[in-house]
Parts: C-alpha cells; structure tokens; sequence
C-alpha cells in the first residue's frame, strides 16, 4: 500500500474519529469561554493559564477526596477564580486585557509549580486511582452501531458535557435576549448601556463562564484523559483554543469546526506511524493555519467591535 | 524637591510600587502556605545580588549569573518596548528570539571553521535577521491585512518552538548521537567571556571559568543605546511615537502608516533574534533542550512594562528580572521553595502595572489624588479592535 492508501485507510477508522473527537473536545471547551468572553468586549489570551489550574486542582482535589465529580467542581472553581482575576482587572482597573492575559498565563505556570513544591516536596503529585478518574460512558445500544457507535458513543463523560455545552452556547448567544445582550455589549457597550443593560454584569458573567469552561477542560485533560498533574500540562491547548476561536471567527459552531481540524491532526500523527513528517512539523499546522486564516486568505474573521476595549460610563 | 528630582520620583513610583507589591503578595503567598516569606526573599538577595548568602554562596559568581541573565533580558526587552511606542504589542519576542538562536547555531555550526572575525558577526548578523524576518511577518499581515499582531505573533512563538523541536530532535541540526542537543559552534562563533573560560586562576575564590559574564553585556548596552536615540532622535522615531499617539493624526502628519508599521517589528525582531544570536554565542554555545522552556521574550514584557519604555529603565528592569531569575536558583536550594515564586512575582508585577493598583489606591487617599500621576506606560494591547478590523489603508486613501 502506498502512504496515501494507508492515510485513506486510517481515516476511515473509527478509532482515529474517536481520539479526533477527544482531542477536539480538550481545545473545544476553553474556546468556547474565549468566544463568551470576547463576544462580551474582554479579550481573552489567558484560557491557557486557567486550564493549567484547572489541571492542578482537579488531581489535588481528586486525591484528597477520590471522587472525580468534586474534582471536577474545583477545577472549575479554580479556572473560575483565575478568570475572576482576569475580569476584575481587566473591567473594574480597566488594565489592558492582553497583558492581564499574560499575567494570568504566567501566574498559573508559576503557581502550579509552586505549589506542587508547597504540597508534595520533592515527591511527583502522585496518580489518581482509576476509580477516581472521570468515567468513560458507553451508551448502552447506541454505542453497537457500527463506526458512529464508537466514535460519539463510546466517550468520556466530559465529551458528552462538551457536546451540550457546545449547543448551548450556541443557542444562547444566538437565539435568547440574554446572547443578543452579551453580543451587544461587546460590539456597543455605550448604546447597550443606554439600553438599560448592565455591561459590567454581563463583562463578569461572561469572563467567569470562560475560567469555569477553561476549568472544566483542565480536569478532563488532567483525571480523564491523565491520571496525573505534570507542569504545563496544557502544553499551548489554551492558545490553540484561542486560534480555534479566530478560525472560527467568534461563533460557538465555527471554533468547534477548527477543533475538529486541529484534533484530526493530533489524532493522526499520535495514533500512527504512517506518516514520515516529523509530528514536531505537523505539530505547527494549527497555529500557521490560523496565521492564513487571520491574514484573511481563507475568508476574513474580524473580532467584536469592542474586542479588548475597557467600558466607562459615559464616556464616548 | 527641585522639579527634577520630583519628576524622576514620580516616574520611579509606579514600578518601585508594581514591584513592593508583588513582594507584598508573593510573600503573603509563601506564608499561607507554610513557609517563611524572610527565608525566600533571603535566597532571592543572595542569588540575585549576592548578599546576605545562608550556604556561604560565593557572592561574585551570583552577580555574574544575575548579569548572564540579565544581559539577553535588555535585548528582548527593547524588541517589547519599541513596538509599544508605535501602538504595537509584540508578544513574539521569544519566537523572534528562538529564530535568532536558530540561525545562529545554523551559522555557528556549518561556517565553523572561519575565523572570529568573519564567523562571530556573521553568526550576530545572522540571527538579528532571522529575528527581523519572523518579527517582518507579523507586521506585513498587520500593515496589509489588518491581522492583529498579538494574534499573529501568539502562533508564530508556536511555529519557532515546533522547528525549534524539529531540527534537534532527529532533525538536520540535532547533533550525531542522539540527543535533544545541536552540535555545537565554531570556536570563532562564540563570544569572549570576560575572564578566560580555560583559565584555573583562582578570581574571588573560584576558578575563573565558572564565571560565564560574557562581552555581551557590551552588545545589549548599546542596544539600548541605539533604542533610545533611535525613538528620541531620528525622524523614524518621531514616525513611531506619532503613530502610537494616533494612527490618523500620524497619517495626516505625513507618516506612511504601514511603512512604518512593517519597519518598527522589523526593527524590534532584530533586537530580540539578536539577543537569541548573543545567548547562543556568549552562553550556551548551540541549541539544548533548555530552550524548549525558554522565557526570555516573554520576560521581556514585564521588562518593557516596568522600564516604562526608556532605554536606562529597561536596563534596571532588566538587573531586577536576571537578578529574580539568578536568585531563584538559590532560593530554590537554600530555602526550599521553588523557584518558580519568580514566575508568580513577575505575574503580580504584570497585574499592578497594567492595573495600576497604585494609582487606584493614591485616588483613595484625599490630599494624595490630585498629583499629576506619572506617565503609565503606553497600552497598545486596549486598541485591539481600533484597527485590527480593517486593513491599514495607505495615505491618501484614508
């Protein structure tokens, strides 16, 4: 068989769609809190930093209580607070979002491992037991059809929660009062706030959701796809994600296209050796992709109106 | 207080405030979790500037350390706070610096055999243009695309990583043997430390090969230098603080706006692919796995930040940021805490800068808030969107 015979092959195995799915879904979450808290006028770099919380105090929560659900809730937390941070720099000091972004980024790569000495000493964090790992979930029935059962049936949990999310995004953005306010604070705070919308609410509850998403991919990379915290285990996700959500032009639906791009590409050089690339040359494609996609070779995507922009009342 | 003396005290008073702040916070930090702030901030003074040393830590060779690290921080710095000044935000300091290490040990390895005199400016030369054409990347897209250049130089950090990754790890650069290292360059490649790397004199009670102070020093001085006449004293520097006060204005002005864009990172990827070239060719002498970890242009954004754009104060930013980096290291040993307290403390110098913590609390306090406040360091990054919709148009257009 040639390579391009075997590529053909491998793209038609159910596994590889599996692991696409996966992977996709670890960029899909903190993309889709970029796309919230962007649409809402804060630019949003720092998804990175709070997913690597997020990773850390699932395992420390997870090996205090041996329970993943829990676990899972305090990463969230954590991704939660880290953006909490975020926000009220960025709305209450009106500081410049980017360099709170890389703030909060180099905040929690300091701190992780700062606290991994604090806690464990010299010692690794240790692993979660298997029964303290967030489950896999084989839909009973579903998952005996063939190929699709396998590839969207036969998930960890937190795909399943993604998938949701992912709708639900969607939809309240796009289809509720509560999306097209959020919208609209990001493209004209002055004109919604004359509207009676309150900007700074909105800014706070949509920076928080990205922490909590942000959070919540955290514990899925950590205790279920990992069994363990290892220092910057997010590994760039974070940025991907955030290149994710340009390539998708702000929408919910359009980042989750980009994942699927970017987890194909991750499913197929970690899951085969067909391919002769260096996986360090594969590893580029999403980041200079996105570099075409914003140069607006592939389609131009243009940011919220007030992307980035502190909001003060009564000003112009 | 005589006007000059107030002035400067004013504009020394938002980093020396970033900085007592995050010493404030980290130390809190430490102390909640069990250790003793004094202990920690003992090591850093001893790593950093070799004083008050608990282990009997040579306090020469601590100052040299603080200066190796602070000599490519200078650099990187200059390639932040230059873009700064024209309403950019370059936060691809270390991608333009990985490019600059890469076309060094390129250099440096297959022209190994020419003399100093060719080699040691070619290997220079070659890595400001390699860092010049990453940084050239970014600004052409934003000059004729609009694509922001945060976005932009973010993914392109990511590229410079990956064909970091690819060309020594089985890759054309890796050495023969195996391992996550390049061969290493000429002899004539390399930098002159400042006291012999071969010699076993004894110099303030070490060997004098351990103290890796090279002629780099020199190199990131003058870069500074040349910032600081180039923004103050050239018509190209008059160009970029126009277009950072106002991209209109400096267009009717008679400023070409993506002209000038394209130049400044051209210019600012320079400064940093040259700090990678200097790293490489004073220090490590070829490519290591050390720089997959490698912090040095993101550093320099807290550099820029708290040098509030000068060329002399992006110097001290730079002593505190390579004596923080060299003390961690001790601090680390000595006092048992991680090193990476220096990460949460740059982070919280980060915050206080851009949230001007201190000028918020001045505001509280009557009698206090009325003062004119220093100048805070220009923050491009909050005019995300004032242009990044639309591509620059050329003059005449607008």
């Amino acid at each position: 068989m040639t390579a391009i015979d075997q590529i053909l092959h491998l793209l038609l195995t159910a596994n590889l769609w599996q692991a696409t799915l996966a992977a996709a879904v670890l960029l899909l979450l903190p993309a889709l809190g970029g796309v919230i808290s962007e649409r809402s006028g804060v630019v949003n770099i720092a998804m990175e930093g709070m997913m690597l919380t997020g990773a850390f105090f699932a395992v420390y929560a997870d090996l205090h209580f041996q329970n993943p659900w829990i676990a899972t809730l305090v990463a969230m937390v954590a991704g939660g607070l880290m953006a909490l941070v975020h926000a009220v720099v960025s709305i209450r000091f009106r500081a410049d979002q980017i360099v709170s972004g890389i703030a909060i980024n180099i905040f929690a790569a300091g701190l992780t491992v700062f606290l991994i000495n604090r806690l464990y000493g010299v010692q690794d964090v240790g692993h979660i037991d298997q029964s303290a790992a967030l489950p896999t979930i084989v839909v009973p029935g579903l998952s005996g059809i063939p190929f699709i059962g396998q590839v969207l049936f036969n998930q960890n949990v937190i795909v399943y929660v993604a998938i949701v999310l992912l709708v639900l995004t969607h939809v309240v953005l796009f289809r509720t009062r509560l999306g097209l306010r959020i919208r609209s604070v990001g493209e004209h705070p002055q004109a919604a706030d004359t509207a009676g919308i309150n900007v700074f609410a909105l800014r706070y509850g949509a920076v928080i959701t990205s922490g909590l998403l942000s959070g919540l991919a955290g514990a899925f990379l950590a205790i279920g796809v990992s069994n363990t915290f290892v220092p910057n285990m997010t590994d760039g996700r974070g940025y991907i994600a955030l290149a994710a959500m340009i390539f998708g032009k702000w929408t919910p639906l359009g980042a989750f296209i980009a994942c699927i791009i970017f987890g194909l590409g991750e499913a197929i050089y970690s899951n085969n050796s067909i391919i002769q690339a260096s996986p360090y040359l594969l590893s580029m494609l999403p980041y200079i992709l996105t570099l075409v996609v914003i140069a607006g070779l592939i389609g131009r995507s243009i940011p919220p109106a007030a992307d980035g922009l502190p909001y003060v009342p009564g000003s112009e | 207080m005589p006007p000059g003396v107030r002035r400067i005290a004013q504009g020394m008073a938002i980093p020396v405030g970033s900085v007592l702040f995050a010493f404030v916070v980290g130390g809190l930090l430490v102390a909640v979790t069990g250790a003793n702030p004094l202990d920690a901030y003992q090591g850093l003074l001893c790593g950093g500037l070799g004083l008050a040393c608990a282990q009997d830590e040579n306090s020469a060779l601590q100052i040299s350390n603080s200066i190796v690290y602070t000599i490519p921080l200078i650099m990187t710095g200059v390639a932040v706070a230059l873009p700064f000044r024209a309403g950019l935000f370059n936060i691809g300091a270390e991608g333009q610096f990985i490019a600059g290490a890469l076309a060094c040990t390129a250099i440096g390895v297959q022209l190994s055999t020419w003399p100093a005199f060719l080699l040691l400016p070619a290997v220079l030369i070659g890595g400001a243009l390699a860092g010049a054409a990453w940084a050239g990347i970014a600004g052409v897209l934003k000059a004729f695309t609009g694509a922001h250049e945060v976005v932009t130089t973010i993914m392109l950090n990511y590229v410079a990583q990956w064909l970091l990754r690819f060309l020594i790890i089985g890759g054309p650069l890796q050495l023969p043997g195996g391992f996550s290292a390049s061969s290493p360059i000429g002899a004539g490649a390399r930098l002159p430390t400042f006291l012999p790397s071969n010699s076993t004199d004894i110099v303030f009670g070490l060997p004098a090969s351990v103290y890796r102070v090279h002629t780099g020093i020199i190199i990131a001085v003058i870069a500074a230098a040349v910032f600081a006449v180039l923004l103050w004293r050239t018509s190209l520097g008059y160009e970029i603080r126009a277009l950072g006060q106002s991209q209109r204005a400096a267009r009717y002005a008679g400023v070409s706006v993506r002209r000038t864009i394209i130049v400044t990172m051209l210019i600012a990827g320079a400064f940093s692919g040259l700090a990678g070239a200097v790293q490489i060719a004073g220090v490590d002498h070829g490519l290591t796995d050390k720089y997959f970890s490698d912090t040095t242009g993101f550093d320099a954004i807290a550099v820029a930040l708290l040098g509030l754009g000068s060329g002399v104060g992006i110097v001290f930013a730079s002593l505190l940021f390579g004596a923080l980096h060299s003390g961690g290291a001790v601090m680390q040993s000595d006092a048992g805490i991680s090193s990476s307290l220096v990460l949460v403390l740059q982070a919280l110098i980060l915050f206080s800068i851009a949230a001007n913590f201190l000028g918020a609390i001045m505001r509280q306090i009557p009698g206090l808030g009325q003062r004119p406040s220093a100048p805070a360091p220009t923050a491009p990054g909050a005019a995300l969107v004032t242009d990044a919709a639309a591509p620059v148009p050329e003059e005449g257009t607008a």
